[in-house]
């Protein structure tokens, strides 16, 4: 899996910068552009896919919320109507950004892996050496897995986030080149945390044997670290990044309808005004959280099935970008250079390969 | 009826049959209320696009569009400057409908055919039924019947031209027909309630297509202080600094004000030097005074001076003069001689003299009173504006009734907000507002269960799990009156100003919050203690839990209304400095703190947890 992390990085890139590129230079968010270069047709077909999406991303940060709270023993009919009640007041009322530091502080602890890495000390040359090289199997749960991990990274909800956050704050043309540096620094951070993640849960757990079921397993490649408190630590993690996720998740989700559409929008919208913003928001809120409580879930394969359905959805997204993007009557002398269309077509096709051969492998009866 | 998006794409044919193309976009003439259709835009083959004259050359345009002439015979045209290309620029895009005062998105375009030949562009059509035709024409049919099924009908939400106003293509230089309701014909306070719901880029270039005096307006109306001052900063500077002499000087310095200081002092040195001259003046001011608020521009004439010379004064006024409510005189050494309205002006004769129909016994304010006591004695005195003056009564400007308006509505919200109630948007959005406020008012369970849950983690180790329950049973009583005490604290900051004469003084505060607080917890002693000796007495043995979590409880009632002054003190000093307190922050410390002293209470009193 090492392999894949460079990649994704360098195609997270590529998307983050296309897509904060485009709002720089029209102003307008990913909705509003597909709506005016593509009409209404496709922009609907883009936006089921918005929120097909983003509702199982929500999904998975309330199964999230569920299991890491279960950690703390807390069951689950609890921890999720809670944590959805919440998360939908403050996605409402806008006022999530008040919290966002201190969730985004807890949700630091997954530095720890980089430590637990660092102390276990694992065989780096063999950790690089299969970075660079890349291994395939024919696994399906191997190929699932990789496309969910480039559908988390990748994923619909981020190129909506950064355009909607660049549109926002009115940048153009000349705050291209810091939110370049932005994006890179950004993708470079988070992937090397997701690097030594997999390192650390590889090398812990691998030779003991064990094989991630649950919350639980993975809270353990931290035992070597914080021994007793790992779960804790993990847990944490969990629930703050996962609830932060859950608060912004709906809102951009309906944001980007009412852009489309030209509904009214904005947490400071009530509802006689914006009743459609506000009734999307509420409706993913609820849906999610449900279908988390539904007896037998299993949360673990909820968010793994999330993340398939962000990888199969995406495509869709990407070829209404990189057409816009390439569009010079749009974007005037920022339009996609060769080499940028190269790397987002490669996006699109690798995301459907793998999504056909994991399809084609389930099929098949694997 | 036809729509553009059922002719988006339709083929073209020649006269001989031939087809040409197929049909791209279609221009209109903006002069007219239904704006006909002038030129077809065609896509032919290999995409390249051309347009042609409508009248000269379409014959028919039912389903495919014929033309009267052979391709060969056809003659190019341009696009002209008074001509809109309503796909390009209309469809899908968002305009604002003028009549209705919103922004929305184009979902479709409305066109008829008034002649054989003639197309007229009907209006745009912004409702549901627009998305769904688009989808489909059969969809909508198929909507239509099912909502008929339930006794609905989707009506067609149709703007016309001369309602819409294009906020992306500026038609400033096209002239449009005298009905056409465009942005800048909205009063301002419209203007900046729409500019509010546009994208951050279009707000910049809507207010390009305004002209000075209306953006200066529009401007002055905004709510928001910090998106007025990033449209500023995104304004080219020398339009900005225009756009602010036009204003008045008070609205002017409280926008300046929210500039960083590099821009400020280059708008401001960009200014002419009579408008500079005043907004500094202003910004000299302390923020929430009364000479912060107050405009420069008034008008001062000589007590010996007749109706006429006032009247002449008047005339004389500039254009965007702050409106005249009354006519200030002065006396030889030019301090502040009275006041005369303009219906006395109108009443009196020419000649009379100024003193002996001005008021003399005027109220004035300096200008480092609080603008609450100005706006409040505005409204006691009946004044449509008052004069501020300096130590030697000289007059500096007048607070009008409007600011005095908004004053009061500043400080209204911030009232709310600090007595817990639904702050912000008063209108509609109740539904969240009721949850919101239950969740508020029911926090202090929250807080008990918190206080429990810190109860059990304590004595973990040496206490056992029925006694912990038994010494939470009364904790409720602690935070509940720690709740109370902040509603105490808060209705007495809200009711009194500490400037106030006749307001108790803080330390009459703090005797009456220890006399309550005194009271209620000899009652809950007495009460618990009644009660557990009539009804519990031979049940326990020698110590009993129960009994000494009311106890403990009573110790923090008491340390609850003890805090009470310095809660009041943290209020006024942050309210001193302009900061917004959030009256829910309160009540959770005060929960918190009644939560800690009634742990340490249990832990302290004889016979405690270690026992």
């Amino acid at each position: 899996m090492l392999w894949s992390i460079p990649l994704t990085c360098l195609l997270l890139v590529v998307v983050q910068e296309t897509a904060a590129r485009m709002a720089c230079v029209t102003g307008k968010g990913f909705a509003s552009l597909i709506r005016e270069q593509f009409g209404i047709r496709i922009s609907t077909v883009a936006m089921l896919a918005v929120i097909l999406s983003n509702f199982s991303v929500t999904v998975s940060e309330f199964a999230g919320i569920a299991s890491g709270l279960l950690l703390f023993g807390i069951p689950v009919y609890v921890s999720v109507p809670v944590a959805a009640l919440a998360s939908w007041l403050l996605a409402m009322s806008g006022s999530y950004r008040h919290i966002e530091k201190v969730l985004l502080t807890i949700s630091a602890v997954f530095v720890t892996y980089v430590i637990t890495g660092v102390v276990v000390g694992p065989d780096w040359g063999k950790a690089l050496g299969s970075t660079v090289v890349p291994q395939m199997s024919g696994d399906p749960a191997y190929i699932s897995l990789l496309v969910a991990s480039i559908g988390t990274t990748i994923s619909p909800y981020m190129i909506f986030m950064v355009s909607s956050n660049v549109a926002e704050k009115n940048l153009d043309e000349g705050d291209i080149l810091g939110q370049r540096a932005d994006n890179v620094s950004g993708a470079l951070v988070s992937q090397a945390i997701a690097w030594f993640i997999v390192l650390t849960t590889a090398s812990v757990l691998f030779p003991a044997g064990v094989v991630i079921q649950d919350a639980a397993d993975a809270a353990q490649a931290l035992v070597p670290l914080a021994g007793k408190y790992s779960a804790v630590l993990f847990a944490a993690g969990l629930v703050g990044a996962s609830f932060l996720a859950s608060c912004v998740m709906p809102g951009i989700t309906a944001g980007a309808v009412c852009e489309a559409f030209g509904w009214e929008r904005g947490t400071d919208r009530s509802w006689k005004e914006a009743p459609a913003y506000r009734g999307i928001l509420t409706a993913i809120a609820i849906l999610s959280a449900a279908l988390v409580l539904l007896p037998g879930a299993n949360l673990f394969g909820i968010m793994m099935a999330a993340q398939i359905v962000n990888g199969v959805l995406l495509p869709v997204l990407l070829v209404c970008m990189v057409n816009i993007a390439s569009d010079r009557h749009v974007m005037g002398r920022w339009a996609n250079g060769r080499i940028w269309n190269a790397l987002t077509w490669f996006t699109i096709v690798a995301v459907v390969v793998l999504t056909v051969i994991m399809f084609a492998l389930q099929a098949m009866g694997y | 009826m036809i729509y553009l998006s059922q002719m988006l794409g339709n083929p073209v044919y020649d006269l001989d049959g031939e087809r040409i193309g197929r049909v791209n976009d279609l221009g209109i003439a903006t002069g007219e209320v239904f704006p006909r259709v002038t030129s077809l835009a065609v896509e032919g083959p290999g995409k390249t696009p051309f347009m042609i004259s409508w009248r000269k050359y379409v014959g028919s345009f039912d389903d495919e569009v014929r033309l009267k002439v052979v391709s060969t015979d056809i003659r190019f045209s341009y696009l002209q400057p008074n001509e809109v290309l309503i796909a390009r620029d209309l469809l899908n895009k968002q305009i604002v409908d003028t009549r209705g005062m919103r922004v929305v998105r184009v979902n479709d375009l409305k066109l008829s055919d008034t002649s054989s030949s003639q197309l007229r562009l009907l209006g745009a059509e912004v409702g549901v039924r627009g998305i769904l035709r688009s989808l489909s024409p059969a969809f909508e049919r198929a909507s239509l019947k099912i909502a008929r099924v339930f006794g609905k009908s989707i009506p067609e939400r149709i703007i016309a031209w001369n309602y819409m106003d294009l906020v992306e293509r500026d038609l400033s230089n096209v002239k449009l027909s005298v009905s056409h309701k465009t942005l800048d014909e909205l009063h301002p306070a419209d203007v900046a309630d729409i500019i509010e719901r546009l994208d951050p880029r279009l707000r910049g270039q809507v207010f390009a297509q305004l002209d000075d005096e209306q953006a200066a307006d529009a401007m002055a109306e905004l709510d928001d202080d910090q998106m007025a001052a990033e449209i500023v900063g995104d304004m080219e500077e020398a339009t900005a600094s225009r756009m602010l002499s036009e204003m008045d000087p008070d609205d002017a310095a409280e926008l300046v004000s929210e500039l960083d200081y590099d821009k400020a002092e280059k708008l401001l040195r960009l200014m002419g030097v009579q408008e500079q001259k005043a907004i500094r003046q202003l910004l000299g001011y302390r923020e929430d005074t009364a000479g912060r608020i107050m405009t420069s521009e008034f008008v001062l004439v000589d007590e010996t001076g007749t109706v006429d010379d006032a009247i002449t004064a008047l005339r004389g006024l500039d254009e965007n003069f702050e409106s005249v409510r009354y006519v200030y005189t002065k006396d030889e050494e030019g301090r502040l001689a009275g006041a005369v309205s303009l219906n006395d002006l109108i009443v009196h004769g020419g000649q009379t003299v100024l003193s002996d129909i001005a008021e003399s016994e005027l109220v004035v304010a300096s200008p480092d009173d609080d603008q609450e006591d100005v706006a409040k004695d505005i409204a006691k005195y009946n004044l449509l504006a008052m004069p501020v003056v300096d130590d030697a009564r000289k007059l500096l400007g007048i607070v009008t009734v409007d600011d005095a308006l908004d004053v009061m509505e500043e400080e209204h919200e911030e009232d709310l907000q600090i007595a817990g109630a639904a702050s912000r948007d008063g209108d509609g959005s109740r539904g969240g507002h009721d949850l919101v406020w239950l969740l508020r008012n029911e926090l202090w369970f929250a807080f008990w269960m918190l206080g429990l849950a810190a109860l059990a983690l304590v004595a973990g180790t040496n206490g056992a799990s029925d006694t912990t329950l038994l010494h939470a049973l009364a904790l409720p009583v602690a935070v509940i009156a720690a709740n109370d005490s902040i509603s105490y604290v808060t209705n007495f900051f809200l009711g009194y100003d500490p400037d106030d004469e006749d307001a108790p003084s803080l330390l009459g505060f703090t005797i009456k919050g220890l006399g309550l607080g005194l009271l209620f917890s000899a009652l809950v002693l007495l009460v618990a203690g009644g009660i557990k000796a009539a009804l519990f007495a031979s049940g326990l043995g020698a110590y009993d839990p129960s009994f000494h979590g009311f106890a403990s409880a009573a110790v923090s009632v008491m340390a609850s209304f003890l805090c009470a002054p310095a809660y009041l003190t943290i209020l006024r000093v942050r309210d001193a400095k302009n900061l917004e307190t959030s009256g829910l922050a309160l009540q959770a410390t005060a929960m918190a703190v009644a939560i800690v002293v009634y742990a340490v209470a249990l832990a302290c009193l004889p016979g405690g947890l270690g026992a």
